[in-house]
């Protein structure tokens, strides 16, 4: 059996816990505890280690879902969670005082791992904060000589998640059959 | 004298739901209420798309039926059939009034052929089966949404509605041209496959639009439609509720006459009213494009440039085409010309030109300086992942959950 690794990561209550559970097979681990930090301003609970889902492949391969801890503090997790890695999904929350900073802060931190891989960026909360909106985001990243696929994402609805990795997965070789996308 | 005063009756068969209320709003604003939309069995005259599903049986059956009734066809080629009068999409104003000018004086010049009385006592008394299901379309199109009645598999595809379609079938219909014959070599073919929106509705948009994106200030587009205003910061627009009639009107062109752009004052308020909606630019200028263009490009478009994607287009609110998130890809890691991106991703050009266009219209896409042709194949970014199986099977498996 061969496992490989698709990593979401983002800051607090960007909704990789609710993205994660949307597309595994199975209800995802949670390492979620309550919040008692800055982060119950956001929500009441949030991520401590990891969160972790899994999508069964045909034969006995299997794609592990890893969600990075959103607080800064656990960073250390990061690299080892990256590891093995086939691709990025960052999402980032729109209602946030400055998304942009959280965009190139995480872009930064896995920079290396862009590099080897690929990146797709998924911005939520949208219908309740529509800007910055999408431009706003790529005349950022044209400064990086970047252009990832970034698409509005609502992290409860399985086709929005599904579409950020189908975009993930061509950007990682366009030469991939689909009959239909 | 008293029947010049009185509406020359339409049946339109065959046709999609905007094209139908294209021509109410034409016949109601243009034509002043001279001709009026009947069902078949009441008409004068028939405009039938032959463009669509059985276009050709369906003729077949209505001359059958009506063999005496003047006909005007309307299609995207430019072939002549029966004794009917042509008219070619995208559909001017001028030439469809003068093909209904030229169907009022067959209808006022002596039949010469005679109907066998089983036919007439049949055509009215009792619809055939075929031309029922056309009946059912005609009406459909004129009921309130929700009052559908089921049907068989043949009376489904004549009553297709785009506002109840998803988003494939909605493609299906749109009779995106096929490119099976195209050379980009020869500009007789490349001709065909080109467009001019300037003067329909997208170019009008698109104008007023990037206008208001280079002055910062909202805009507000005026033409035989209710105003439409656009809002630069949220990009976004304003318009009436009942907006998707606006799709409609997109295989017609507009004199400059007609229509205004006006930049308004930042201290206009520009909050909707109640009979108003605010939309996404995004997702109403791209299904505007793919249904103006049906499958075409802009002029001057160079099917050999290399083509670099500037940004990807918000898949999870727009319309997803055929084959849309390969394409994109490919042109983010290696601009590719249009011929060479169908070669090396194995798909039609047509979906192809399909993509291009719409991008192009938000200006999501653009061409390299350089004219070259780059065989993507030989590029090294383009190569095969080391783990492409593992990728194609979580593709299959995304796709069948």
């Amino acid at each position: 059996m061969t496992n490989y690794k698709i990593i979401f990561t983002g800051p607090v209550g960007a909704g990789k816990t609710t993205a994660i559970s949307s597309i595994s097979d199975q209800s995802p681990v949670s390492t979620d505890k309550i919040a008692t930090d800055m982060t119950r301003n956001v929500k009441k609970t949030t991520t401590v280690a990891c969160d972790y889902g899994t999508v069964r492949l045909n034969g006995k391969d299997r794609l592990h879902l890893y969600g990075t801890p959103g607080q800064q503090r656990f960073d250390f997790m990061w690299d080892i969670l990256t590891n093995g890695g086939i691709g990025l999904v960052l999402l980032l929350d729109n209602t946030r005082p400055d998304p942009f900073q959280d965009m190139e802060f995480f872009l930064g931190q896995f920079s290396d791992f862009i590099n080897q891989t690929q990146i797709a960026i998924g911005i939520t909360q949208m219908d309740l904060n529509s800007t910055p909106c999408l431009d706003d985001y790529y005349k950022h990243l044209h400064k990086l000589a970047l252009t990832p696929p970034i698409f509005e994402v609502d992290a409860r609805k399985r086709h929005d998640v599904t579409l950020l990795i189908k975009a993930l997965l061509f950007s990682l070789d366009p030469g991939l059959a689909e009959n239909h996308d | 004298m008293e029947n010049q005063s009185k509406p020359v009756r339409i049946a339109a068969l065959g046709m999609e739901q905007r094209t139908y209320s294209t021509l109410q709003l034409f016949f109601h604003g243009h034509c002043k209420d001279d001709y009026v939309l009947v069902e078949e069995k009441s008409a004068d005259i028939s405009i039938i798309d032959m463009d669509g599903f059985q276009a050709y049986r369906m003729l077949e059956e209505h001359k059958k039926h009506y063999p005496n009734q003047p006909s005007i066809l309307i299609s995207l080629s430019d072939s002549e059939a029966l004794d009917a009068v042509y008219v070619r999409k995208p559909i001017q104003l001028e030439a469809l009034s003068s093909a209904l000018s030229r169907a009022k004086e067959k209808l006022q010049q002596p039949f010469t052929i005679t109907t066998p009385p089983a036919q007439v006592s049949n055509s009215v008394l009792g619809i055939p089966p075929v031309l029922e299901n056309i009946v059912h379309h005609a009406q459909h199109v004129t009921a309130p949404v929700g009052k559908r009645t089921s049907g068989s598999k043949q009376f489904n595809q004549y009553r297709y509605s785009a506002d109840s379609l998803s988003d494939d079938a909605e493609l299906e219909l749109l009779n995106i041209k096929s490119t099976a014959r195209f050379n980009p070599h020869n500009p007789i073919q490349t001709a065909k496959f080109q467009y001019q929106p300037q003067q329909t509705l997208q170019g009008y948009f698109q104008q007023a639009y990037f206008t208001a994106l280079k002055t910062q200030k909202n805009v507000v587009l005026k033409g035989p439609w209710r105003p439409i205003t656009i809002l630069y910061k949220s990009k976004q627009l304003r318009v009436e509720k009942n907006y998707r009639h606006l799709y409609a009107l997109s295989g017609m062109f507009f004199e400059k006459s007609e229509v205004s752009i006006t930049i308004l004052d930042k201290s206009i308020d520009c909050e909707p009213t109640l009979h108003e909606t605010v939309l996404s630019v995004e997702p109403f200028l791209w299904k505007l494009s793919i249904r103006t263009s049906r499958g075409c490009v802009p002029t001057d478009t160079n099917f050999t440039a290399p083509i670099k994607l500037v940004r990807w287009p918000n898949f999870t609110r727009t319309i997803v085409t055929p084959h849309a998130l390969r394409i994109a890809a490919l042109w983010a890691k290696q601009p590719t010309s249009l011929i060479d991106t169908a070669t090396y991703l194995a798909i039609p050009l047509q979906y192809v030109f399909l993509f291009y266009n719409a991008a192009f219209s938000l200006n999501y896409v653009a061409s390299e300086a350089s004219t070259k042709s780059h065989p993507v194949a030989q590029q090294p970014s383009a190569k095969r992942h080391k783990y492409r199986k593992i990728l194609q099977d979580l593709l299959e498996r995304l796709r069948n959950n």
